[in-house]
């Protein structure tokens, strides 16, 4: 981890490995807790569901101290050019994971909060899929930036217009649903916000990817990927 | 690089004060200074940074002729001060040092009086016309080297009796009484506390208003701080210059990277 040679101070080495390695701890919780949710969505299992639920607690600490440590080296080491860049991106990856990590508790609310309401026939199958899609997006965004790879930091953001159009799917069927009987509405807004959380997991994966290309280039990468989110406008065809 | 930086470099407003040319210099049979081409600008600080012994304070003192003075230096190359040669045989070399003033790392302050450390340039370069015009050069030397509320009392006693940081500071402001254009510091703060060293590092940006100034430090943070552009030597070559925070953000040499994020280079 981290550029090859060492500083001469060894101690500023271990502060700067310590935190990357509290956001990678953090990374794995966060996977852990997606896929839970997910498994728990998909069983109806409310005990593995209060665990993420439970679980997201520890996300949170995480990431307040590694914003206390970032802060403390940053003003006792005064980092500059690539240790800056590594103590500004973990900070960064951090808040990424920590919103991720409150998606994942939040699915796990409204899994609970839909025992014993309808099924909604072939949403669980798109749901599942997409939350599959996002995880690996997580996972290999966190590789990426291990790695210090910026190619594949780059492949994970065009991967984000897949999940974008995976939600648009999901969003048009639920939709659907919605309409036919409104015994699934209940059923149906819940699991359209799980859809948007994970829609939005996926962005937060582009976002730790642009930090990685950030570390290692120097340069944020422009936003200008083109948006695939065309539910804005699904409403006012009126033609679902 | 901010946007009003960008806007300045754009309209010109940041012309070059001092242009080297690939200048060497040797020391004997030593190789100080290989080959460094820079263009120093008008109106903005630059900061040498680099390691011991890797020629800024040398290429430094090429700026003012300093190196003259070494018998078994030997500058080769073109300095230009305003598009004009200062090694040419016309340039008096005293002149010349009028121009381009010059601060070193321990204050020098002549064992004279205070008002006598400031009034002894303009003096000799003959600036005043009378006592009174001598006075007013004084008080806004002492002024502009924010050490006036200090020493208004007693500008008859010895310069050498003021605190080292005080003693720095009347020595940029006997460095700035000569009106020069260019100000060179070797490492002006490295014998301050950090009270006065932050009192030296406003001086300086006060003094871009008006002057080109260039300044040698060790301290990086001290340059991140004062400079707008920062230059890199290694072992007598100018590895890297450029915008001061992208230096510090984003080198584009390893060995610069290497050396300002204290890594074995």
């Amino acid at each position: 981890m981290g550029p090859e040679r060492q500083h001469i101070v060894s101690s500023y080495d271990r502060e700067l490995e310590g935190i990357q390695a509290m956001v990678m701890r953090m990374g794995g919780l966060v996977e852990v807790a997606l896929s839970e949710a997910t498994t728990a969505l998909k069983t109806r299992d409310l005990e593995l569901a209060e665990k993420v639920r439970k679980g997201d607690r520890v996300v949170d600490e995480l990431n307040q101290a590694i914003k206390a440590d970032a802060a403390r080296l940053l003003a006792l080491r005064a980092p500059a050019a690539v240790d800056l860049r590594t103590v500004l991106s973990v900070m960064e990856i951090s808040s990424y994971l920590e919103r991720c990590g409150d998606y994942a508790k939040n699915i796990a609310k409204r899994t609970m909060a839909m025992a014993g309401s309808n099924e909604i026939e072939g949403a669980m199958s798109g749901l599942v899929r997409m939350a599959k899609f996002v995880e690996a997006m997580v996972k290999d965004a966190l590789d990426a930036y291990i790695q210090r790879d910026q190619e594949k930091a780059e492949e994970i953001i065009e991967r984000d217009l897949e999940a974008d159009q995976i939600y648009n799917t999901l969003f048009r069927s639920l939709l659907t649903h919605m309409m036919e009987d409104p015994r699934n509405i209940a059923a149906g807004m819940h699991l359209h916000f799980i859809a948007k959380n994970i829609e939005r997991v996926g962005d937060h994966a582009t976002g730790i990817a642009e930090q990685t290309i950030y570390l290692v280039s120097g340069v944020l990468p422009d936003d200008d990927r083109p948006k695939q989110d065309r539910t804005l406008t699904t409403l006012q065809e009126g033609d679902v | 690089m901010t946007n009003m930086q960008k806007i300045e470099r754009d309209i010109g407003i940041t012309d070059t004060k001092i242009s080297a040319r690939n200048v060497n210099v040797h020391y004997g049979a030593t190789h100080a200074i290989k080959d460094v081409n820079v263009d120093i600008a008008d109106k903005t600080v630059t900061a040498f940074i680099g390691p011991s012994g890797c020629g800024k304070s040398t290429f430094l003192r090429c700026m003012n002729r300093m190196n003259d003075t070494i018998d078994i230096c030997r500058v080769t190359g073109k300095i230009e001060l305003d598009g004009r040669d200062i090694n040419a045989k016309s340039v008096d070399p005293v002149q010349l040092r009028a121009q381009v003033g010059m601060v070193f790392q321990k204050p020098n302050p002549f064992p004279k009086s205070i008002y006598d450390n400031i009034a002894y340039g303009p003096r000799i370069h003959g600036l005043a016309k009378s006592k009174a015009d001598l006075d007013e050069i004084v008080e806004k030397a002492l002024r502009r080297g924010a050490i006036w509320d200090e020493v208004k009392d007693r500008l008859d006693q010895p310069g050498t009796g003021l605190s080292g940081g005080q003693q720095q500071r009347l020595c940029i402001a006997r460095a700035v009484a000569t009106e020069p254009e260019v100000l060179l510091m070797d490492e002006p703060c490295s014998a301050l506390d950090p009270i006065a060293t932050s009192q030296v590092e406003e001086l300086i940006d006060e003094l871009k208003q008006n002057y080109s100034v260039v300044i040698v430090t060790h301290s990086m943070q001290q340059a991140a701080r004062v400079s707008q552009k920062t230059a890199f030597f290694h072992l007598g070559t100018l590895v890297e210059f450029g915008d001061t925070s992208q230096i510090f953000t984003n080198p584009t040499d390893p060995r610069t990277e290497s050396y300002i994020t204290g890594r074995i280079g």
